[in-house]
């Protein structure tokens, strides 16, 4: 019994062990092959999940190929409008907001899979359009809107109205008549004016392009307009220069009042007995007034400035009030690329 | 005894006139007033802000206001307007290309409702300055013949020079008094 037990008992675990282990291997690759399905199923997962997500950017891709279409439809549309006869104007406005709502519907449909980008930037572009066209509408059809008003203000006003009609008019003589002394309208030219032509008067320098200007005299102020890439330099002017649209520039001048307005990338050598001023400008930089020609000394007699005091580097910005931090509109020349003589650059 | 003349007296008493005093930026509005003040003019820079100056003239107590005309500043202009009896519109003669702004930015203060009362003194400034406009372009180019809400003048001036700065000031001071004052 003992060793038919402990035969049994011998046999026992070695059969069992088989059993065991075959048990044991057909769960191991059981579990391998469950894992090998689940990978494989992994994989089949993310290569669906890869070729929706293509499938969503393609549909994104073609919804603002879509939209874009009607919206730049709706734009000509509305730049037609300008054109087109009263009668046939209200149905134009009606097929355009039509066309409006078709888009807006298009857009709803497509939030689905759309990004909640692609969704906001959409949305804000219909309600673009739609001002678009409501603005354009009020300004065809102009609707009379309730107000309160006094007789006698509408009687004046309108009176006012009534009397500035032929402005247009009026426009183009005033920008051809500037003053006699002047320079309009020149390109890739070396200009130059001496005193018996500018002293007392005013000059006016205008849509000059790529000029180097030079004004040997004592002008009583110098109005300067649309410069481009040009160098101009003048003798001392008794009273104000007034610099307005200039890029790319480089003015070498001393003057009693220095106004700087919109005007972009320059350099002024200045001397300036009041304090000088920009508004609307950027990188503009400054330093102190350095031409020279032979009668300098005599021309800042006659104009009365006060060649001891020049507040070049003290510029007030119109566009920066904030007196604790300096404007980021403009900044002093570094001493190292200070201009030391003209005469070479510019002979 | 009405309203009006309970102001006409009290305004009698004190002959206070405000004047507010406008025009395009480099128009020299600030020269002018230093200049009738009698004060030096060769170191004043472009205005950012505004200066008032009360001055003594013809037993009137004038107080005029500068306001800086840049274009930043034009908006603020509004804020001055209140109780204005006369406006000065300072108009640089020199200035051919802003000519139709400088009408626009005149015509639309016409139609403010707080100077709809005030006399209306136009200076053509500079013109001791050989190319300047007349006065006489300067009304035709600015279509003033046309106002006929306020009184109105123009006058060519020199601020530099002192030239026509009293006869501006003189008469628009009798035409505020005509209309305010009680005349004696």
């Amino acid at each position: 019994m003992t060793t038919m037990d402990s035969s049994v008992k011998l046999a026992a675990p070695s059969t069992l062990t088989a059993i065991d282990v075959e048990g044991k291997w057909n769960i191991v690759s059981e579990r391998l092959q469950k894992r090998e399905d689940e990978r494989l199923a992994e994989i089949q997962k993310k290569r669906e999940q890869k070729s929706e997500t293509a499938a969503l950017q393609e549909s994104t891709l073609f919804f603002t190929t879509e939209f874009n279409k009607e919206k730049v439809a709706i734009e000509a549309g509305l730049s037609e409008c300008d054109r087109v006869d009263k009668a046939n104007l209200i149905d134009r406005f009606d097929f355009l907001s039509l066309s409006l709502q078709k888009m807006q519907k298009f857009l709803a449909e497509s939030t689905m899979f759309l990004p909640p980008y692609e969704v906001r930037l959409a949305q804000e572009t219909i309600s673009k359009l739609q001002t678009q066209i409501q603005e354009k509408r009020d300004e065809l059809f102009p609707k009379k809107k309730f107000a309160f008003k006094s007789k006698k203000k509408v009687a004046s006003s309108e009176k006012l109205f009534a009397k500035t009609l032929p402005e247009n008019v009026f426009q183009e003589k005033v920008e051809i008549s500037l003053t006699s002394c002047k320079y309009e309208n020149l390109k890739d030219r070396c200009l130059e004016k001496f005193e018996d032509e500018i002293n007392n008067r005013d000059v006016a320098l205008a849509r000059l392009e790529n000029c180097t200007v030079k004004l040997y005299g004592v002008p009583s102020a110098v109005n300067m307009y649309k410069l481009k890439n040009c160098r101009v330099f003048t003798g001392p002017v008794s009273s104000s220069i007034f610099i307005t649209e200039c890029q790319d520039c480089v003015f070498v001048l001393p003057c009693q009042q220095l106004r700087i307005h919109t005007t972009v990338n320059s350099q002024f050598y200045i001397h300036v007995t009041s304090r000088a001023i920009i508004e609307d400008c950027s990188g503009v930089k400054f330093g102190p007034y350095n031409w020279k020609y032979p009668s300098l000394d005599e021309h800042y007699k006659i104009s009365g400035l006060n060649r001891n005091k020049n507040s070049w580097n003290d510029i007030d910005d119109f566009n920066w009030l904030a007196s604790d931090t300096h404007s980021p509109n403009w900044s002093l020349i570094p001493e190292g690329e200070l201009v030391k003589s003209w005469d070479e650059l510019i002979s | 005894m009405g309203l009006l003349t309970i102001l006409k007296k009290m305004k009698q008493k004190e002959k206070e006139v405000r004047l507010l005093m406008l025009g395009l930026d480099n128009a020299g509005k600030t020269t002018i007033l230093k200049k009738f003040n009698g004060e030096d003019i060769d170191t004043i820079s472009p205005t950012l802000g505004f200066n008032i100056k009360t001055l003594e003239h013809r037993n009137f107590k004038l107080n005029i206001w500068d306001v800086g005309g840049q274009k930043s500043l034009r908006s603020y202009w509004r804020n001055y307007f209140e109780s204005t009896d006369g406006l000065i519109w300072v108009v640089d003669s020199l200035d051919r290309l802003r000519l139709q702004d400088c009408k626009q930015e005149l015509q639309s203060l016409l139609q403010e409702e707080r100077l709809a009362g005030a006399t209306l003194l136009v200076f053509a400034n500079k013109q001791d300055i050989s190319g300047a406009l007349t006065s006489e372009a300067i009304k035709e180019a600015m279509d003033l013949e046309n106002i006929q809400t306020h009184h109105w003048l123009i006058i060519g001036c020199s601020a530099v020079t002192g030239q026509n700065l009293l006869e501006g000031i003189d008469w628009i001071i009798d035409d505020i008094a005509s209309r305010i004052f009680t005349m004696d």
